[in-house]
């Protein structure tokens, strides 16, 4: 009976099903849009609309009595030729930037990772005390934690001159290393490693978590020491967390900008130690040349997406994406 | 006043009469002083934060001065410097922008070049107030032949030393040529080793140009309406070598001022490690706060020139603009009018520790100053100069480039070198 009645009823769904598709799949597709929606609309207001503007801006001569008057002034794409054309920019911006972001995602991914496995053979309670603590560092705004730097590293009064002076390495006073593109960006990197790695630190932490402890078992039954346990174990596991972390750790430190800008001499005084995020700055709101700062925002944000892209083709499998 | 007052006395029916008298007095259609008119209108100010401690108590006497005067109210907005820029730009940009504000001395051709503020040329001369300005207001804020902007306030730049350590190395003299300041500088670091005797600090431009200015250079010169840097002559030159010489060849200063600020060079000199620095005119009020002490052991010293006492210094200050965006211009003048002259002005100068930008009001606070005003009036009236007044110069200083042109120089290029980059780089923006 129950064959008998079901055994028609396949076709008579199918050919229902064929004859309104327009109004069935506009509904079923429309769904997840509308529901969307909101978050869309949202997001292009917030963000899409400000990235159309910079691309609009970055094609004009736009100064400050455009801004008032409220007229256009499309250029075409002068500013990039003259931005990419620039000495300035091969030789010292481009360098410092990409130079500074790769030391800085390389050394903040190292230390963020060994203080996770630190952390992880800890017990609960000095876990809790230990994790809280990284966070105080995490916690503290780049502006002031680049003033705590600056004052450490203060070449007449700073802890780290005094030091250096009482162990009888160098007088205080007797070198500004904030003059030095080198000495300066040592500097900058310790500042922005020290604020970067907890996040890594505790992210990977919950990462680690994750990884189930037979592996590490059966692994270590097959012999396997340490740092092999770590490189077939670990990092296997928790590579989509890698992924991540390193994403984000190359966007934020290729944009720095607070962390340069507020050291002695990173506010466009000293020419040597300049980056893209305080070249855009500068030329934009300390000079009013709001086109041509447009134009290197928007060569910065080029310059992320691609190697956003190549990492996630590199670094996530085609499953995890 | 005593003409209104007459009327009220006489019994003369209120507001027609009122309305009359204020008439005859103006020129205009709308009078800013017809009380009855003004009830409902509101006028906006804007003055910066931390210029003066007794802000609140100036602004309650302000405001009540306004309404007795004009009867309409009056709404004092104070704003940080930090930042102060980029908010004139934005309401200046979306409509918001007050109908009165303070605005630094080096912005105000630039706002005027982009249409945000009023020429007062006219109204100056109407109101006869335009006389016995401090002319180096007047010079900065004057573009194309308009005044854009009413003297507020000024401050000047001069040395500022710590009497007891010159005591002790014997040089209490106002040196009267840079040989007698190198000398002095000399005399302090052989009997003191320890002290910085003249911190250079690299990156406070207006501690270097007295010294581009007092051997006969400048920025920048125009001629025919087009600038041209000059910080590259012979003259200019010279000063920037003399200068930067102090630090790299007569050890005056530390290698750790060629990235200090001003208020490094302050910080220093409060810690005593400092014999004596190049800053402003309202800092003894600051010392005072901080450390009365050494405030009593202060003396002032005009910059030397080359070969003479008072070297031309930066005079900075505040104008008092009206933006163009007003609705009710005769009540923002009236208002710029205020401020600017008579005991309200005199009051901002002396709680302020500037000085006023009325000559007259000027005189009465040198006067009653001690010393140290004395000392920084005398380079101001001697000496106060201005930077170019051109709208180019905010891009110049935005640019950072005198800041460059000295820390390059203290940390080793050579003075012709870095002088022939800063005068390109300027002669590129004077292109536009």
């Amino acid at each position: 009976m129950t064959v008998g009645t079901e055994a028609p009823s396949p076709p008579a769904t199918a050919p229902a099903r064929r004859r309104v598709p327009v109004r069935r799949r506009l509904t079923r597709g429309a769904a997840p849009w509308v529901l969307l929606a909101p978050a869309l609309i949202l997001l292009a207001v917030l963000l899409l609309w400000p990235l159309v503007r910079v691309v609009m801006l970055s094609l004009q001569d736009y100064r400050l009595r455009n801004l008032i008057r409220g007229d256009s002034n499309y250029v075409g794409l002068e500013n990039f030729t003259k931005v990419l054309t620039s000495d300035f920019l091969w030789s010292t911006v481009l360098p410092n930037t990409v130079g500074f972001a790769v030391v800085c995602v390389v050394l903040t991914m190292l230390v963020g990772i060994v203080v996770a496995l630190f952390l992880n053979t800890l017990g609960r309670a000095w876990r809790s005390i230990c994790t809280a603590a990284i966070m105080v560092a995490w916690a503290v705004p780049a502006i002031t934690g680049t003033y705590v730097f600056v004052w450490l590293f203060d070449p007449l009064n700073g802890l780290v001159a005094n030091t250096l002076d009482a162990l009888g390495i160098m007088e205080a006073g007797s070198w500004n290393w904030f003059d030095d593109r080198w000495a300066f960006y040592a500097i900058a990197t310790a500042n922005v490693v020290y604020h970067g790695f907890p996040f890594i630190a505790v992210t990977v932490l919950a990462g680690l978590g994750t990884v189930p402890r037979e592996l590490y078992e059966a692994a270590a039954l097959d012999g396997a020491g340490a740092v092999t346990r770590f490189r077939s174990v670990t990092v296997p596991g928790i590579r989509p967390i890698l992924a991540v972390c390193i994403i984000l750790s190359t966007i934020w430190d290729f944009k720095v900008f607070t962390q340069i800008y507020l050291m002695p001499g990173g506010d466009g005084t000293n020419r040597s130690v300049m980056n893209l995020g305080v070249w855009s700055y500068s030329e934009s709101f300390a000079q009013g040349l709001y086109g041509m700062g447009s134009a290197i925002a928007v060569l910065l944000t080029v310059l992320l997406l691609v190697i956003s892209v190549v990492y996630m083709r590199t670094l996530m499998k085609e499953d995890e994406l | 006043m005593i003409s209104r007052r007459g009327v009220l006395s006489a019994g003369a029916a209120g507001s027609a009469a009122l309305g009359l008298a204020a008439c005859s007095g103006g020129s205009g259609s709308s009078d800013p002083t017809d009380k009855d008119a003004n009830g409902d209108k509101t006028i906006t100010l804007w003055i910066m934060q931390g210029t003066n401690a007794k802000t609140d108590e100036y602004v309650d006497a302000l405001t009540k001065a306004f309404e007795d005067r004009t009867g309409a109210t009056l709404k004092v907005e104070v704003q940080p410097w930090d930042g102060a820029h980029d908010k004139f730009v934005t309401s200046m940009s979306g409509g918001t922008s007050p109908d009165v504000a303070e605005v630094g001395t080096t912005w105000v051709p630039e706002f005027a070049d982009a249409g945000g503020i009023d020429p007062l040329t006219k109204d100056v001369d109407e109101a006869g107030i335009g006389d016995g300005l401090v002319q180096g207001l007047v010079d900065a804020g004057t573009l194309d032949d308009e005044l854009y902007g009413m003297p507020w306030y000024a401050g000047v730049r001069s040395i500022l030393a710590d009497r007891k350590i010159l005591e002790d190395a014997g040089v209490t003299e106002q040196p009267g040529s840079w040989d007698d300041l190198l000398e002095m500088i000399e005399t302090i670091k052989s009997k003191n080793p320890d002290i910085i005797p003249f911190p250079i600090a690299g990156s406070s431009i207006f501690a270097g140009m007295p010294f581009v200015w007092g051997a006969g250079g400048d920025i920048a010169k125009e001629s025919g309406g087009t600038w041209k840097a000059t910080i590259d002559t012979p003259e200019s030159v010279e000063g920037i070598r003399w200068y930067t010489d102090l630090a790299l060849k007569h050890d005056a200063s530390t290698a750790a001022a060629s990235s200090w600020l001003e208020t490094d060079s302050l910080a220093a000199f409060q810690q005593g490690k400092v014999a004596m620095f190049i800053t402003g005119s309202w800092v003894p009020a600051t010392i005072k706060v901080d450390d009365e002490e050494l405030f009593d052991r202060l003396v002032a010293f005009t910059i030397p020139a080359k070969d003479k006492e008072v070297a031309p210094s930066f005079l900075g200050g505040s104008l008092l603009c009206r933006f163009t965006e007003t609705e009710e211009p005769e009540l923002a003048f009236e208002l710029i009018k205020l401020m600017s002259t008579g005991d309200l002005a005199t009051r901002w100068a002396k709680e302020t520790n500037y000085f006023p930008g009325e000559q007259k009001a000027l005189d009465a606070v040198v006067k009653d100053g001690d010393e140290l005003t004395k000392v920084f009036a005398q380079q101001m009236t001697e000496g106060g100069t201005t930077v170019p007044v051109t709208p180019a110069w905010g891009q110049i200083e935005g640019k950072k480039t005198l800041s460059t042109l000295f820390s390059d120089v203290l940390k080793g290029t050579d003075p012709q070198k870095a002088a022939d980059s800063a005068a390109s780089e300027m002669d590129e923006i004077f292109k536009g």
